[in-house]
């Protein structure tokens, strides 16, 4: 050991310097290949402005959908202090939770799973695509559960999950890899999903073959947000009930 | 000019001690290394920082997000202007000591229409389709009628709310446990010509579909007037509960 670092001593300081820096280097090249993964990466030089145009759209979603969240939970409490306390009204306030509770509009919490899909190594067919985080979706669904999202964007009844490139849209927010799925349901939520033909289908015939990372955690907690897109209808009107 | 890297005042050559002056071949060695350290360093954390995901787009892909990101914010705009104006009633109403049954009723109908709790009218498409096509590939069909904007939507007079699922294989296809007919048809409100343009477009979800389910035919009719009817799926959340 003391010849060694004798020998370490006898040697230039620069040569030390030297090796250091290339072993330094060797670490960096190879972090950079290794980051590149299955996904391309360009780099072109047109692309930085449309970047930078979609990171300020993205920024301008995230503070639009903020503002919906509040501003539903302030016409919440102005329709709770409604100064009329007649049953009827009361009856119809709480109607109105239910709905919104029903519709997604609401955050909640409960037991549940969560669910990480990531990249394979190789190929395209390695990359994890919309279709596969709707599958994983709608497998949760049929196995009972009762609220859902992906990287933390609510699905609802007008949820689309679309392919850009390698990388996923759901209610028109961008959602980066890896992808995780939460939901909440019955205690027995996993065990269902276990059991399902079209979940044992989606492992052994898209996620194994794919080289795909699929890892599960079964929760006491699971919180899920409340949906932040519109609820506007432009051409459905609902149909009244007739009163006999 | 630097010196030689002897040391100063020996007369014979010695061994190289720690802390001599390197010679200048092995000092450029050490820049050049340092030079591309520096570069490797600061593209590793470029890379790293900020825009996961969108640096893997192209630009074709990143005008795709960029459409998207604008199409979606115009929607969230319009829903925060009419949560905003919805909210300056309720503050009106307020100052003047009036209830506000009227928005309560008015915001219940809506919130009960986009949930798909009550049957909803207006304009729209039928789709309609013959031959055998699998639970993915109307999945497939539905997932693209939402991200064209489709306000309610029905399989086989079924209404799809949050949590429905078509599943099963061609010929043995089913919704909320209702089987679906081996010709059936999907109807969906919203703009017919947005809804017809997006599923039709040459490469669209219609050619894709057809393309794994090769003998099953899709036609599209636009239509004036239809009405969806509620669904009969209970929505209301027994395992989950609102986050305070």
């Amino acid at each position: 050991m003391s010849v060694v670092v004798a020998r370490v001593r006898a040697l230039p300081s620069v040569q030390v310097t030297l090796a250091i820096a290339l072993l330094v280097l060797g670490f960096l090249v190879a972090a950079q290949i290794a980051g590149e993964g299955p996904r391309i990466r360009y780099s072109t030089e047109e692309r930085s402005p449309l970047i930078e145009t979609a990171l300020n759209l993205q920024s301008q979603q995230e503070s639009l959908k903020g503002q919906i969240v509040a501003a539903r939970g302030r016409i919440g409490d102005l329709e709770a202090q409604d100064p009329g306390a007649a049953e009827s009204l009361r009856r119809l306030y709480a109607e109105l939770e239910a709905a919104r509770l029903s519709a997604g509009l609401v955050a909640v919490t409960g037991k549940g799973i969560a669910f990480r899909l990531e990249d394979g190594t190789q190929g395209v067919d390695a990359l994890v695509s919309a279709r596969d985080v709707r599958t994983l979706v709608e497998e949760l669904w049929l196995a009972g559960a009762q609220a859902i999202a992906v990287n933390g964007e609510r699905v609802v009844a007008s949820t689309a999950v679309l392919d850009i490139g390698g990388s996923i849209l759901v209610n028109s927010a961008y959602v980066s890899p890896p992808y995780q799925v939460t939901a909440i349901g019955p205690a027995d939520l996993y065990d269902r999903l276990r059991a399902s033909v079209g979940f044992v289908q989606f492992v052994q015939g898209r996620v194994e073959p794919a080289g795909l990372r699929l890892s599960v955690a079964q929760l006491d907690s699971v919180d899920i947000p409340a949906f932040a897109g519109s609820v506007n209808l432009r051409n459905a009107a609902p149909v009244e009930s007739v009163t006999p | 000019m630097t010196s030689p890297a002897t040391p100063q005042g020996s007369a014979t050559p010695v061994a190289p001690v720690p802390g001599a002056r390197a010679r200048p071949a092995s000092r450029l060695a050490v820049a050049v290394v340092a030079a591309i350290l520096g570069v490797l360093a600061i593209g590793q954390l470029r890379g790293q920082a900020g825009v996961p995901g969108l640096s893997a787009l192209s630009s074709t892909e990143l005008t795709q997000l960029i459409a998207n990101l604008n199409a979606g914010n115009d929607r969230l705009r319009d829903e925060a202007s009419d949560l905003a104006r919805q909210e300056q009633k309720l503050k009106d109403a307020h100052d003047r000591g009036q209830t506000t049954v009227g928005e309560l009723g008015s915001d219940l109908s809506r919130i009960r229409a986009w949930a798909g709790l009550t049957p909803v009218t207006g304009q729209g498409i039928s789709i309609l389709i013959t031959g055998p096509i699998g639970g993915d590939g109307v999945e497939d069909l539905l997932n693209e009628l939402r991200n064209a904007g489709a306000e309610a939507i029905a399989v086989d007079g079924v209404r799809v709310v949050t949590g429905t699922v078509v599943a099963g294989a061609p010929t043995a296809l089913s919704v909320e446990n209702h089987p679906i007919a081996a010709t059936f048809e999907i109807r969906a409100i919203g703009s017919p010509q947005i809804l017809t343009g997006t599923l039709t477009r040459t490469g669209g979800v219609i050619a894709q579909v057809t393309t794994t389910y090769d003998l099953a035919q899709i036609t599209v009719t636009p239509i004036d007037s239809m009405t969806l009817p509620a669904t009969e799926r209970d929505l209301t959340l027994t395992d989950a509960t609102p986050k305070l």
